[in-house]
């Protein structure tokens, strides 16, 4: 029996929560083996780095005959990934196809058939029990520090023929320009109405350039279109799990936390001592964000 | 044109959440909501049946008795009818079953659901469900339109940008705002909801592979530490000592 992750990709290489789900797979397993879409096998080599025994290589994760044939002729009996849509909607069609049993938003895998996950947006938590030899753990962002092996990589490509005809048709791809995924930072600079006006996120963009950190919103901002949605975090739109969250200008809504509760450290920047935000967090700064964020850029410096 | 809306009853995003000692969602006190995901998938059902009326929009929910109140609420927003499956919705699995063989016997067109329940939040019937019907899912669904020739036009959010795509009938689609304006019912809509149909249907039995276990709030945070605005250095040496 083994252990298959799920590997995405980040500007071309491992995204860090595919190598945080191999270094869980270590702990699982011995042997652990790949899935990837990539194809430059030079940099395929090097994740035995990062834990992997075996790579297959795929031309696309939607070729779900050869992706069933692989984890049949490999028994392939448990699957960690990360919880994301791409591989969320995999995971669910092996989990009807091949009956694997599926949870996500595991926070940690206790033992082989128990794991922990969170529920109702980071407000609780729940042990689970998981009855059946196959399963499928989407494991949430940075629960754990990914680890470096020293493994040696077998590249296996799979053969590969689309088996379905797509009943859809892509007419435009927007691809959202930012330098670094607001799912993927480790650091995260998120501002709310506090800030008075859109056109005062220039400090925003500034401090998130130095700490090399995606930036991010409260739902009023986004919904007064002084950002665009995708950097909404909140209750009803991303939720992250950062390194560092930092939340200036934003009250702390119960709604707003509910999708930045999982960060690790959490600085909250406000002129209200009375913010519901400095509850929930880390680090709290009392004062005027255009005071203090000019500040923290200087001291950067 | 036969919609198919799928909506949860949750807790208000407001709530705050605890567990009796029996193990159990303590729901004293804790107003339920149509979840505001699948508000928005309904928001949008009714905006498209104002412009078509050849759309007909029925609404499903998996869950006991209680949550009558808040079908009756979809059906004064709009809905022409309402089932509900007659159990807890134990997990993402079993409600998905479920749902697929709803879907089975009654044929629909498209089938809206939310992004994710925000109870269990797992985010998979969807997925799960078109797994088992062999439909196409999109999901998270910003943008939904018809088009000619029993097709739709819609816009998915991805890891890296927005996909506008035109897609073929059946199809599940995981919606998110902003789709649609969340509707609050209007006192006609009250009263027509009041003889419209609520069918209660008996689930079908799933053996189920996952067991919740023991529920826990998550673990306290750490006092916070309060840094003078004079002295921001103290922040990032504090950050650094973290190795952050």
């Amino acid at each position: 029996m083994s252990t298959l992750v799920f590997i995405d990709l980040n500007k071309s290489k491992i995204s860090e929560s595919s190598a945080q789900a191999a270094t869980i797979a270590n702990q699982l397993d011995d042997k652990v083996y790949g899935l990837t879409t990539y194809n430059d096998d030079d940099y395929i080599s090097s994740l035995g780095n990062k834990g992997f025994d075996k790579v297959f290589k795929i031309d696309d994760f939607k070729n779900f005959d050869a992706i069933k044939e692989t984890i049949i002729n490999h028994k392939i009996n448990t699957i960690v990934s990360p919880n994301i849509n791409l591989f969320k909607e995999l995971a669910s069609k092996i989990s009807i196809k091949l009956n694997f049993s599926i949870t996500s938003n595991v926070l940690e895998i206790v033992d082989n058939n128990s794991i922990i996950s969170s529920i109702f947006t980071g407000k609780a938590e729940s042990q689970i029990n998981v009855d059946n030899e196959n399963r499928i753990y989407l494991l949430n962002k940075n629960i754990i520090d990914s680890k470096e092996f020293d493994k040696k990589v077998d590249i296996i490509r799979i053969d590969s023929k689309i088996s379905q005809n797509d009943n859809f048709e892509i007419l435009d791809q927007t691809l959202i320009e930012e330098d670094i995924s607001l799912n993927d930072a480790d650091i995260v600079i998120s501002a709310g109405r506090g800030l008075k006006g859109p056109e005062n996120w220039k400090m925003i963009e500034e401090l998130a350039k130095k700490l090399n950190a995606a930036t991010a919103c409260s739902k009023p901002v986004s919904d007064a279109g002084w950002r665009p949605h995708h950097e909404h975090v909140g209750q009803t739109g991303l939720k992250i799990s950062p390194k560092i969250y930092f939340a200036i200008g934003i009250s702390g809504a119960i709604q707003h936390l509910a999708g930045v509760n999982s960060s690790k450290t959490i600085i909250v920047i406000n002129n209200d001592p009375d913010a519901p935000f400095f509850k929930a967090a880390d680090y709290g700064i009392v004062g005027d964000a255009f005071e203090v964020i000019p500040k923290i850029i200087n001291s950067l410096s | 044109m036969k919609i198919l809306v799928c909506i949860s009853c949750v807790p208000d995003t407001t709530s705050k959440i605890s567990f009796t000692d029996e193990n159990k969602f303590n729901s004293e006190n804790v107003q339920f909501i149509i979840g505001p995901y699948e508000d928005y998938a309904l928001a949008r059902a009714v905006e498209l049946k104002e412009k078509n009326s050849d759309i007909d929009i029925s609404l499903l929910n998996v869950g006991l008795s209680q949550n009558d109140p808040l079908l009756r609420k979809g059906l004064a927003i709009g809905a022409d009818r309402a089932y509900r499956i007659n159990s807890e919705p134990n997990d993402s699995n079993f409600v998905a079953l479920n749902i697929a063989d709803f879907i089975k016997k009654n044929n629909f067109d498209l089938i809206l659901m939310g992004k994710e329940s925000i109870d269990y939040n797992s985010g998979l019937v969807h997925y799960l469900s078109g797994s088992i019907l062999d439909f196409q899912t999109f999901n998270p669904v910003i943008f939904l339109d018809l088009d000619t020739d029993n097709r739709v036009i819609i816009k998915r959010e991805t890891d890296s940008g927005i996909e506008k795509i035109k897609a073929n009938l059946p199809l599940i689609l995981g919606c998110q705002e902003p789709i649609a304006e969340w509707k609050i019912p209007n006192m006609r809509g009250i009263m027509n909801a009041r003889s419209k149909d609520l069918l209660v249907i008996e689930p079908i039995s799933v053996s189920s592979s996952l067991k919740y276990e023991k529920f826990t709030l998550p673990p306290e945070k750490d006092e916070i530490k309060y840094i003078d605005k004079e002295n921001i250095e103290t922040l990032i040496n504090e950050l650094k000592l973290k190795n952050l």
